[in-house]
């Protein structure tokens, strides 16, 4: 087997990992980094971001508002003095994307434009046309390519962590191309893995979204946090899930029922203006569009199309060349993949499974529990989202944490020891042949392409926008007869250049892991909150019980064990989520509180 | 060892694969015309060079139906090369703003165009006005 | 759905490494409805007729850049290519055009990184600036100059589609030549006189004779013909510079 000497390896080439990769480089560039990714970095799925990425810019607006809509927007979930952190670094991360080349939109004088997102109070999203996520991706990649000591390792599928005397030692890849597996050994590793979406059915991630890398920690014994919180993005492709981005909203569309009606107003969310206003109607958060979806649903009051209940989102009013403008990704996706001219014609949405708020339980600095190792990014818990994550705020993320990733885990190298060579090649070998038993093995008779709708089904028939104790139980069990169904699983390939059905095979076990997280993660949490919302008797939010993370360990060959960690409270008690008028008023009664 | 063995396919033919190739391949034979009518004018100058008699010889030998017949071919090539040369013009040129706008393809491909007929036409009558 | 469920072939062009002297086609028959794309029916072969089939994809809407393929005979992005445009015929997908194939539509990709790497695609700035300083000042106008070319989405079809680079695969072709102009045009740049010497070079643009292909078949309107053939305007003058000023053009 080859292997290679790092100092620091980062598993993940999307926005987390390359930001992670450049503070490392920075902080030392005597530093060896190993970059290891499956998929070239540009392909990862930050690209797929539309709307932007937040940090307060205008004079109106403030930190004090950001960490306000955040924790608020996050049903209080959230580690308080970590959000006082992210927002306090917002600006400063993508002005540095700015001095680096992202080419942000623009003010007629030059300073870079923001726009309003869903749940924001004042507009304080950065965007780059309706391709922010390509943008931040293209500029850190190219970026990265100015530092000689990143090396990297593309389309390198990481299998394994190496860890010996307590702590993380390095990484087993396969290089995709030969099929040949790789120790990448490194003093720290940074996991950026990003989200897990594609455990669900309909859903706006990539094909890459698997949640390898929570999976791999969490067999080394790392808990998986919050992990039954999924957002449902309101406003998505009926059939394939691809989204149309918030911004469609705040850029003033409307989302209107079969009767043409703005059904937001009779879910707490209204008055109906003309025109957005921010945190009201069509700029709520997403939970609650995609909850009042689902009423709509239960009172007929959707369009039946082909794939199932939609309603629809009207930017007629726009107009075409303010369309072409500011949303010019959207009007082709609606050409191409519709046939709906959104100048013209209202498009078809319905909620689908678009974000991960949970993962790798790491505190403030990206540390996880398990000593050398790192996470950040969308497969990380760091605690900025809570129960429910506010739109734009985990672009910045990438950059906040990802560069604390970097420098912490630049840090951990440099005070730690090399590891035994030998020793963590031998445990190298044993991961290969564990992994090779997948494709190696005959006589299995189970489909992967089976097994994984089976599994993505039942998730979203147990964990989807509202949740009942009898089907979280159903999905339970159907995912542990799964796990047992998988062991027969058929890897008909047993060739080694470019075997992607097999690398398909390891993935799918990491997805049932995952899911078993969020399921279990799910039916013990008996209360509402954020995205996680019951009708089964829990409708209330219970913060004398569950104003707690839940932590997912795992069991081999069992169902996961669930235990609660503290919530760190700084500077706001947990009040009630009000969006709307109602929310304006809730807000002046706390003003007048406090004074 | 690694079991990769990328395998590379052949070129030969490639510009009969794609219509598009094809378009280009006859926009670059046109050339030719326009290479072979450059060496005709240049003949002619020499004629001219040796006097009168010598470009009598040459302008004779020009009626030859052959060459009138070549005259006509020479001009339908010379307009097709002009016409793609004109539509690929907008690739070749730094974006011409105009009014804060950026002029669209057509408008550079239609005025290269209408530049030429103009230049041609005048030529035209200019040697037609000196002949008579 | 059901109703209006139909059966398309698909012709795939396979090769494995491991087992094949040469590639060959090899016919499915792929039921589809009016909205799956041709990455969907090759994704349906892959689950349910024939698990060796191996592709790249990742995100299905048109913005990964992973899915190129050559679809009857033209570069195109599989996942925004539908099958209902080809029904009742035969659809017929092949490995990008002039990239060494690894395995059936895979190609291999390393000399293209090679080149985006060679082109040194980052901000060299002008006047440096702090963060403390804030953002650079650049206009709506100047961020238009290079927006079009910063669009790229590293797909490759424009070098399937340029007969220059499958003749000699050194040409740096013509996203690479696109990113290279993006920053040589950013006004927050100032690094172009290092990048015109690869423009000048005998894998620079002069290996490009104006086919124009390439601008027609990128998926994302970046108009690399453009980049191309802007530059050699450039390099030419870069060229007669050299001879005008003592220390006029690239080194
Ligand atoms: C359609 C869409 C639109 C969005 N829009 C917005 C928005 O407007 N604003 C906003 O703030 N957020 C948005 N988000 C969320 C945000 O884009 C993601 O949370 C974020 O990009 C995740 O980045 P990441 O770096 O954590 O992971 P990714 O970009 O997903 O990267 C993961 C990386 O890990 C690598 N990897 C994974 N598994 C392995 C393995 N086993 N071995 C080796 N490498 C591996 C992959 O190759 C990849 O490079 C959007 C998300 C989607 C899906
Ligand atoms: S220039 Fe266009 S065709 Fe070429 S790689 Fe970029 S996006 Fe693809
Ligand atoms: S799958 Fe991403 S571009 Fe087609």
């Amino acid at each position: 087997m080859e292997s290679y000497k790092a100092d620091v390896v980062i598993v993940g080439g999307g926005g987390a990992g390359l930001r992670a990769a450049i503070a490392v480089a920075e902080s030392d560039p005597a530093l060896r980094i190993a970059l290891v990714s499956k998929v070239y970095p540009m392909r990862s799925h930050t690209v797929a971001a539309e709307g932007g990425s937040a940090g307060v810019k205008l004079p109106t607006d403030s930190l004090e508002y950001h960490f306000n809509d955040t924790v608020g927007g996050g049903d209080w979930l959230c580690e308080q003095d970590v959000v006082e952190y992210f927002v306090a670094h917002c600006n400063e991360e993508l002005t540095q994307l700015e001095h680096w080349g992202c080419p942000w939109s623009r003010t007629p004088d030059g300073h870079v434009n923001v726009r309003a997102f869903g749940g924001m109070k004042i507009e304080r999203t950065w965007f780059a046309a309706d391709k922010t996520g390509f943008h931040m991706l293209h500029t850190l990649f190219q970026t990265s390519i100015k530092y000689p000591s990143i090396k990297r390792f593309d389309e390198h599928f990481c299998v394994d962590l190496v860890v010996e005397h307590g702590r993380v030692q390095g990484v087993v890849a396969i290089e995709i191309g030969s099929g040949e597996f790789t120790l990448v050994e490194g003093r720290s590793v940074v996991i950026a893995t990003g989200g897990a979406g594609r455990v669900f059915r309909e859903n706006t991630n990539g094909g890459v979204v698997t949640g390898d890398g929570m999976a791999v920690a969490y067999r080394h014994g790392v808990p998986l946090r919050d992990m039954e919180f999924v957002q449902y993005h309101p406003t998505c492709m009926p059939g394939t899930g691809l989204l149309f981005t918030e911004a469609c909203r705040g850029e003033g569309g409307f989302l209107v029922n079969k009767d043409g009606y703005r059904y937001l107003q009779d879910y707490g969310l209204g008055p109906a203006e003309p025109s957005p206003r921010n945190k009201a109607m069509e700029l709520g958060p997403r939970d609650r569009l995609s909850q009042a979806f689902w009423y709509e649903q239960q009172k007929g009051r959707t369009i039946e199309g082909q794939h199932g209940s939609v309603v629809h989102l009207d930017l007629r009013h726009l107009g075409e060349a303010k369309l072409r403008e500011r949303l010019p990704q959207i009007y082709e996706l609606a050409e191409q993949f519709l046939g709906v001219d959104p100048a013209r014609a209202p498009i078809p949405v319905r909620p689908a499974v678009h974000y991960t708020m949970g993962g790798i339980l790491v505190d403030g600095r990206c540390a996880s529990p398990l000593p050398g190792l790192y996470a950040a990014g969308e497969c990380s818990s760091v605690g900025i989202h809570g129960a429910n994550r506010l739109g734009s705020n985990s672009l910045s993320e990438l950059c906040v944490f990802g560069k604390v990733a970097g420098e912490e885990a630049a840090r951990f190298a440099k005070a730690s020891a090399p590891g035994n060579s030998a020793s963590l090649l031998k445990q190298a070998q044993a991961v290969e042949q564990r992994v090779s038993g997948l494709k190696t093995k005959t006589g299995g008779n189970e489909r992967i392409a089976t097994l994984r709708k089976e599994m993505a089904q039942t998730m979203e028939d147990g964990c989807g926008i509202y949740r009942l104790a009898d089907t979280m139980q159903k999905t339970c069990d159907k995912l542990d007869e799964l796990k047992e169904r998988f062991k027969n699983v058929n890897v008909e390939d047993k060739s080694s250049v470019w075997n992607t059905e097999w690398l398909l095979a390891i993935e799918l076990e990491y997805q049932l892991d995952v899911a078993q997280s969020m399921a279990y993660s799910a039916l013990n949490r008996r209360e509402s909150r954020g995205a996680h919302q019951r009708l089964d008797g829990f409708e209330k939010r219970d913060d004398e019980n569950f104003l707690k993370h839940s932590q997912a360990h795992y069991v081999a060959g069992g169902a996961p064990r669930i235990d609660y960690g503290d919530v760190k409270i700084t500077k706001s008690q947990p009040g009630t989520r009000a969006y709307g008028a109602a929310g304006e008023k809730a807000e002046q009664e706390r003003k007048a509180a406090n004074v | 060892m690694s079991k990769r063995r990328p395998y590379v396919r052949p070129m030969a033919g490639w510009w009969r694969k794609n219509p598009f190739f094809v378009e280009y391949m006859i926009h670059e034979g046109t050339a030719l015309f326009v290479a072979a009518y450059a060496l005709i004018l240049l003949t002619g100058l020499v004629y001219l060079a040796h006097g009168e008699a010598a470009w009598n010889v040459w302008l004779e030998g020009l009626k030859n139906p052959w060459y009138i017949a070549f005259h006509w071919l020479a001009l339908a090539a010379m307009c097709y090369h002009t016409y793609t040369w004109f539509k690929i013009m907008p690739r070749t040129m730094p974006p011409v703003i105009v009014g804060g706008k950026r002029l669209p393809d057509f408008a550079i491909t239609g005025s290269g165009l209408a530049v030429a007929v103009t230049a041609s036409l005048a030529m035209f009558g200019l040697v037609w006005g000196m002949a008579r | 759905m059901s109703e209006n469920q139909r059966i398309i072939e698909i012709e795939v062009l396979r090769y494995h490494p491991e087992k094949d002297k040469a590639p060959y086609q090899q016919v499915f028959q792929v039921p589809f409805t009016d909205d799956m794309s041709v990455l969907q029916g090759v994704q349906y072969i892959k689950d349910y007729l024939d698990g060796s089939l191996s592709f790249r994809w990742s995100c299905r809407m048109a913005i990964c850049g992973s899915c190129g393929m050559m679809i009857n005979g033209e570069p195109s992005l599989s996942c925004e290519t539908f099958l209902r445009d080809y029904y009742p015929a035969r659809v017929r997908v092949e490995a990008l055009a002039h990239f060494p194939i690894e395995r059936d539509l895979v190609i291999n990709m390393e000399g293209f990184i090679e080149k985006l790497e060679s082109i040194q695609p980052y901000i060299i700035p002008k006047e440096p600036r702090t963060l403390a300083q804030g953002e650079y000042l650049q206009t709506p106008a100047q961020l238009g100059a290079y927006e079009q070319f910063s669009s790229c989405i590293n797909c490759m079809l424009c070098y399937a589609a340029c007969p220059q680079f499958g003749l000699n695969s050194e040409f740096v072709g013509p996203a690479a030549m696109a990113l290279l102009h993006r920053y040589n045009v950013d006004s927050r740049d100032g690094g172009k006189a290092e990048r015109m010497e690869l423009v000048n070079s005998e894998e620079g643009v002069f290996n490009c004779t104006a086919v124009g292909y390439c601008s027609e078949v990128c998926p994302k309107h970046v108009d690399p013909a453009n980049a191309v053939n802007q530059n050699k305007t450039n390099s030419a003058a870069d060229y007669f510079m050299r001879f005008l000023t003592p220390k006029g053009g690239a080194k």
